[in-house]
């Protein structure tokens, strides 16, 4: 194992297991700043992790071992999410592939784990947060595959590794395929992070929640995986943004170098859209996110005819 | 060998029908029909990893010739590994009065009766088999039920399925009397003869798989039939004709012309977002897994439409590899539908009813049933480690690489039925969710399903083994792909691993993934500790939590219905009947309509009707006319003879 190899391992770990919940802290701190706030600091979520670990579960009447599971499932299904999203174009496989179409996978896993779980509870606000959830899910999927799938011609590969080599240099700029790719793709990211305009994190009605619903009757360490989970999607969407569809240079240490500041940079702009734009129509969402489906495809075939 | 375990195996199966029709041998037989069946796929894994053939070739003669190769052997080992437990489970589904001993004897004759078909070597004794294949279950499900409803289904299932079967005749004989099925002689790329073999193949056999636009009777003949036929029907008698699309278009027709695979994908993207996006809206469990079968055959049909589309392009490799996800797929929707539709049974068994607003909390009651029918859940929304997933991916790989080898008409048609496919995962997660929600958790809705128990031991273990070949076929399908992407009839070099490790992708070590998945989430699972707050009411605002405030099916998937609103045109009345200014009762009906039956479907039945109501005017009833038809018969055939037309 090179040293370059070795090291963005490290990166790829300690940052997507441990550092992960910096970035949901950091757009809520901007976040206030923007609105005029003081705001939380950015080392908020660590400290509300701490809180509901030290805390007890509670396990509602009548639930039962998939309402249990649940938060288990949920957080190792991510934990593998984060084993599978390269930091930098030459990372050694962490024991279960690169593949960008397992990613779907582990991200299905865990959204039918948490949906199935106020099945189990039978919380009507629970539910509700969850059909809207798979609702829009369904356009996500969609857009997210074929976002990647422009990465993946304009590399020759499916691996995410090979994505991030191949992408590498400021093609977003000069190639249409990939400037299309990348704007689906943000959209994608808005979306699993559950942010404005398709979500709003910072709820309290039940009515208006989508990915905070299903979590409604979960609390101490369970609450604290789930939301552990909620804070390593960001990492995984917001790494692929960052390496394959934002320009990044072609050598591994550059890449590693950058990426901090290019997270950074990423989640100052999901506070800033936050803050621009208010949250959407639920049912106009999946529309949205088909639009971005449909530059993707744009994409696609615009990279088909620069071949011919 | 592989012969001779068969040939055993076909006594068994046929000794085992025959006792079962006895009361006293009815369990003992429908053991040995098992054991039967056993030995089938034994002996089908068997021929299919050692690469033997035996029996006959193809041939275009009419004398009855039988014989297996590597696709037949595949088919054999896949209707084995899904009867054995079908036909265990049988024993104790049954009763052993004369309706079941019917049944049981003629599940018998039709698992044989899909052996022939897969062993069929010349076009006369496929076609019977053909048929003996869509008539049977016709009969085994009049035998169960004779009610009014019942045989209209059966009606419309046999109508369908003969008038649009007609096609499987047409490619059949055409394509022996091109000399296409012994290898003669091979079609020119684009030929008439070869588009019009491929087009009647598509309609024929895509009509039995349940491919949309022409799918109608399979959600009418699966749910109504008992369990266990109910698993046979959609587990291995619709993978059937897809073993005939895959022998005509694949083993017999060579290469084929680009459109054709965008018709084939067009054709698979839309069954598989049809499928289940009308599933999603189905009230009865049986009916809801009928649709299922719908979208997993398109999910199937896109990887052969990949292939074709590869084939065309040259991109050998990934053809076959495309080839292999269609075969594993088919391999995992028999296995995982197969486990549904028998938990369904065994549920119906337990508790009467399968409408799903009107089950719940079955996982507790029922643990070895539920738990397997989890599994079969979790396999066919397609996540990771299971089988669903590994069919899947792989499908959507051949479906990235259609526009990795392709121009841009095909390389956006495969990036269109990759988006299609991917909409479809999602949308098979909605609707898995829902069912496992409303059939195994939460409270039980009605007062016999709070009492339900387990059934009995046969029964349990027969969706528990198949739950386990689930998870086996998840963790390690690599030891199949190899095998399948070598039963391509173009030459193939691959080598068999245990993970997916393919040239052009991030691999997919399966056992990686379930290693981690598996290890993470127990440690997950144990760090929650212990330490749990007494047990609390679930949160609904302050209200107590009642019965009616129980979700549905229905609205579940509201937002979906809305959002899609303007494809389903979806029907709702709601009637307010108010007195004095006081609202005394609001009733509320919804109902999704079909739409392909209801714009396609309906003006051809309409159009077929009017049509016949003139044609009853030729028929006067007068002997004199009858006589005047076939002097005029006559004199157009003499005209056309002198002309030269005919003769």
């Amino acid at each position: 194992m090179s040293a370059a190899s070795f090291v963005s391992a490290t990166v790829e770990l300690v940052g997507g297991l441990l550092l992960a919940p910096l970035l949901p802290g950091l757009v809520q701190h901007w976040k206030a700043r923007l609105q005029g706030r003081r705001g939380p600091s950015p080392l908020q979520p660590y400290r509300e992790l701490r809180r509901l670990w030290g805390k007890s579960a509670v396990d509602p009447a009548g639930s039962g071992i998939v309402y249990r599971w649940a938060p288990a499932v949920v957080a190792s299904s991510l934990a593998a999410a984060v084993l599978l999203v390269p930091v930098a174009g030459r990372a050694s496989g962490l024991g279960i592939g690169r593949d960008m179409l397992v990613l779907a996978g582990l991200l299905a896993l865990a959204r039918f784990a948490v949906t199935a779980a106020s099945w189990d509870v039978a919380n009507g606000f629970s539910l509700m947060g969850a059909s809207r959830d798979l609702t829009i899910a369904v356009s996500t999927e969609a857009t997210l595959a074929l976002a990647l799938v422009v990465g993946a011609l304009v590399s020759g590969t499916t691996s995410l590794t090979g994505m991030v080599a191949g992408t590498a240099g400021t093609g977003v700029w000069s190639n249409p395929a990939l400037a299309l790719g990348a704007a689906a793709f943000a959209l994608v990211v808005v979306a699993e992070t559950g942010r404005q305009p398709i979500d709003n994190p910072d709820t309290h009605l039940e009515l208006t929640m989508i990915h905070e619903g299903p979590l409604l009757e979960y609390a101490g360490r369970d609450l604290a995986f789930l939301q552990w989970a909620a804070a390593v999607r960001h990492w995984v969407v917001l790494v692929l943004a960052a390496q394959i569809f934002l320009p990044h240079t072609r050598s591994v240490w550059g890449q590693l170098a950058v990426l901090p500041f290019a997270l950074v940079v990423l989640c100052a702009a999901l506070a800033l859209m936050e803050t621009l734009s208010a949250k959407m129509r639920i049912l106009l969402a999946p529309r949205l996110l088909a639009l971005g489906g449909v530059a993707a495809l744009l994409g696609v075939a615009s990279w088909l005819v620069q071949l011919t | 060998m592989t012969a001779a375990f068969l040939l055993a195996a076909v006594v068994l199966l046929g000794t085992g029908s025959v006792a079962s029709a006895a009361a006293r041998t009815f369990r003992a037989g429908l053991a040995v029909q098992a054991a039967g069946a056993a030995l089938v796929g034994a002996a089908g894994f068997w021929a299919l990893a050692a690469g033997t053939t035996a029996g006959s070739a193809f041939s275009s003669s009419f004398t009855p010739h039988f014989g297996i190769d590597g696709l037949t052997a595949f088919f054999l080992g896949m209707l084995g590994l899904v009867a054995a437990p079908t036909l265990a489970f049988a024993s104790r589904y049954l009763d052993a009065d004369l309706r079941g001993r019917l049944t049981a004897c003629l599940t018998g004759a039709f698992v044989l009766t899909l052996a022939e078909v897969l062993c069929a070597r010349d076009p006369l004794t496929f076609l019977a088999g053909w048929e003996l294949m869509t008539l049977l279950p016709a009969a085994l499900i009049l035998i169960g039920r004779s009610d009014d409803a019942a045989r209209h289904s059966v009606f419309l299932y046999i109508a369908v399925t003969h008038l649009a079967g007609a096609g499987t005749w047409i490619a059949i004989l055409l394509a022996a009397h091109a000399g296409v099925l012994d290898g003669t002689h091979v079609l020119a790329r684009g030929s008439g003869l070869q588009i019009a073999i491929a087009l009647a193949a598509l309609a024929g056999m895509g009509t039995k798989a349940g491919v949309m636009p022409l799918h109608s009777w399979l959600p009418r003949a699966h749910p109504i039939a008992p369990a266990p036929v109910s698993a046979l029907m959609s587990g291995v008698m619709i993978k059937v004709a897809i073993y005939g699309l895959v022998r005509v278009l694949v083993d017999w027709l060579g290469v084929l012309p680009l459109w054709f695979g965008v018709l084939v994908l067009a054709l698979g993207a839309l069954s598989a977002v049809g499928g289940v996006v009308y599933a999603l809206f189905q009230h009865d469990l049986k009916r809801l897994l009928a649709f299922h079968s719908i979208e997993n055959v398109g999910i199937i049909v896109l990887g052969l439409g990949a292939c074709l589309l590869l084939r065309a392009r040259g991109a050998d490799m990934w053809a076959a590899l495309a080839l292999a996800a269609a075969l594993l797929h088919t391999l995992n929707h028999a296995v995982f539908k197969s486990l549904l539709f028998l938990g369904a049974g065994a549920f119906e068994r337990a508790v009467g009813s399968l409408e799903l607003d009107r089950l719940g909390g079955l996982l507790r009651r029922m643990p070895w049933t539920g738990g397997a029918f989890l599994v079969g859940s979790l396999a066919i929304a397609g996540v990771p480690p299971l089988n669903g997933f590994a069919s899947e991916w792989l499908t959507l790989q051949a479906l990235v690489h259609v526009p990795f080898y392709g121009g841009l008409g095909d390389g956006l048609a495969g990036a269109i039925a990759l988006a299609a496919l991917a909409a479809t995962a999602a949308l098979a997660v909605f609707c898995f969710v829902k069912v496992v929600g409303l059939v195994l958790l939460g409270p039980p809705r009605r007062p016999s399903v709070a009492d339900a128990t387990e059934v009995a031991v046969p029964m349990r273990a027969a969706v528990v083994g198949l739950a386990a070949v689930c998870v086996l076929l998840g963790v390690v399908p690599g030891l199949l792909i190899a095998s399948l992407a070598r039963l391509a009839p173009w030459p193939v070099a691959m080598q068999t691993t245990l993970a997916l490790h393919l040239p052009g992708t991030g691999s997919l070590p399966t056992i990686g993934i379930a290693i981690v998945l598996g290890v993470l989430g127990s440690a997950f699972f144990l760090l929650r500790g212990r330490r749990v707050a007494a047990p609390a009411p679930t949160w609904v605002c302050g209200q107590l939590v009642q019965p009616q405030l129980a979700w549905t099916s229905a609205g579940f998937t509201k937002p979906l219905r809305l959002v899609l609103e303007a494809v389903l045109r979806p029907q709702r009345e709601i009637a307010v009947r108010t007195a004095g200014g006081v609202v005394q009762e609001v009733s509320y009906s919804g109902r999704v309509p079909h739409l392909i039956e209801e714009r396609l479907y309906a003006p051809i039945v309409r159009s077929g009707l009017v049509a016949a109501r003139h044609a009853r005017r030729l028929q006067t009833g007068r002997l004199g006319t009858y006589v005047g038809y076939l002097i005029a018969l006559v004199l157009v055939l003499l005209a056309a003879a002198k002309a030269g037309v005919i003769g």
